[in-house]
């Protein structure tokens, strides 16, 4: 009994001197802001150690020492020691793209469904910097592609004004047929070509 | 005459901000808490939102401040307290597949995060500490360094 009652009390000192947090240089590894995890290695001239698990952590003692493995960190550790950086983390600016019917500034079926998911992105990314680019397939000439093109971009700005999105946010621009997702001929149609991408950083 | 002078002052007094051309950026200034800085070309500048950041330049950050960064290809870098990131070189070129993430932590706390080049290019990115370097493929990770 007088064994645990030592035992135990030098386990959690033992514990909480490995702890992560406590080296001091340490990397952990965290999921995307899509739940993805990729890896990370790290390297110094004495060796090297690939974390490759959420909360996977790697300590230096400095850079003649080995890079090693340290207990995982869980969500708490993780924001006791990183609160003020991930704080003021951005999200990722995201992208979004929709389709027009030929020669045509109405929205395909499948893309206006999108628009809901386009201003929950806004709402969720606290955005203040909304781009809405248009595009033109090259059936047609140059210059009807790009007044189609700056028509699409006006139409899906205001389906976001109307929406509730502040028209200051938005920047609106048109490409015509000079950037085409698709590489085609002149005066080809391209369902894929006839788009307005929207980005929202 | 005058004229001369004046526009061979002009002249020479631009000729240097080319390399602040608006295209040569590497990023923008996404969130700003507290005093945070950065060192370009020998300037120190205080940090605010939505300014642009280019290599070499080297941002540090207050005992109160922290600041999160977008650079052009989405890749992200947040600064806490006490932090110093030294962007050394960004290329971001797709159409010629020109690829380059390389910047150092010095020292602080970091939460970095891949964009189109960790997809890209992943061999293009380095991140140099003081006591190793980080190889990322495509993810998100977390870092304090206290030196050696």
């Amino acid at each position: 009994m007088k064994g645990i009652v030592i035992i135990v009390p030098c386990l959690v000192l033992l514990l909480l001197l490995t702890a992560c947090s406590s080296q001091k240089n340490m990397f952990v590894l965290l999921p995307d802001q899509d739940g993805n995890v990729g890896s990370i290695e790290v390297i110094n001239d004495t060796g090297s150690y690939v974390a490759d698990k959420p909360g996977d952590c790697v300590t230096v003692a400095d850079s003649s020492s080995k890079p090693k493995a340290a207990p995982a960190m869980n969500e708490e550790q993780i924001r006791t020691t990183f609160g003020e950086a991930l704080a003021v983390e951005p999200s990722q600016p995201r992208s979004f793209l929709l389709y027009f019917k030929t020669d045509s500034f109405d929205l395909t079926n499948g893309s206006i469904e999108l628009l809901q998911p386009i201003m929950d992105a806004i709402k969720k990314n606290q955005s203040t910097d909304v781009s809405v680019i248009g595009h033109a397939d090259t059936a047609g000439s140059k210059e009807y592609n790009f007044t189609l093109s700056t028509k699409r971009a006006q139409t899906v700005r205001n389906l976001l004004v109307e929406r509730g999105v502040d028209p200051a946010i938005i920047e609106v621009s048109s490409y015509g047929e000079a950037d085409l997702l698709i590489p085609t001929a002149d005066n080809v149609k391209e369902p894929r070509n006839r788009r307005v991408e929207v980005i929202i950083r | 005459m005058h004229r001369i002078v004046t526009f061979l002052l002009l002249f020479v007094l631009a000729a240097p901000w080319p390399v602040l051309a608006a295209e040569d950026f590497a990023g923008t200034v996404k969130n700003v808490q507290g005093s945070v800085l950065v060192m370009r070309q020998k300037m120190t500048l205080k940090v605010a939102r939505g300014m642009k950041i280019y290599a070499n330049d080297v941002i540090s950050t207050g005992k109160d401040g922290s600041v999160g960064i977008i650079l052009r290809d989405n890749t992200i870098f947040s600064l806490g307290p006490e932090s110093e990131l030294e962007l050394k070189e960004y290329v971001f070129v797709p159409d010629q597949g020109r690829f380059t993430v390389l910047a150092k932590m010095i020292k602080g706390t970091f939460v970095y995060m891949s964009g189109l080049i960790g997809k890209l290019s992943p061999d293009s990115i380095k991140i140099e500490t003081p006591v190793g370097t980080i190889a990322i493929r495509g993810t998100r990770f977390a870092a304090k360094i206290a030196g050696n």
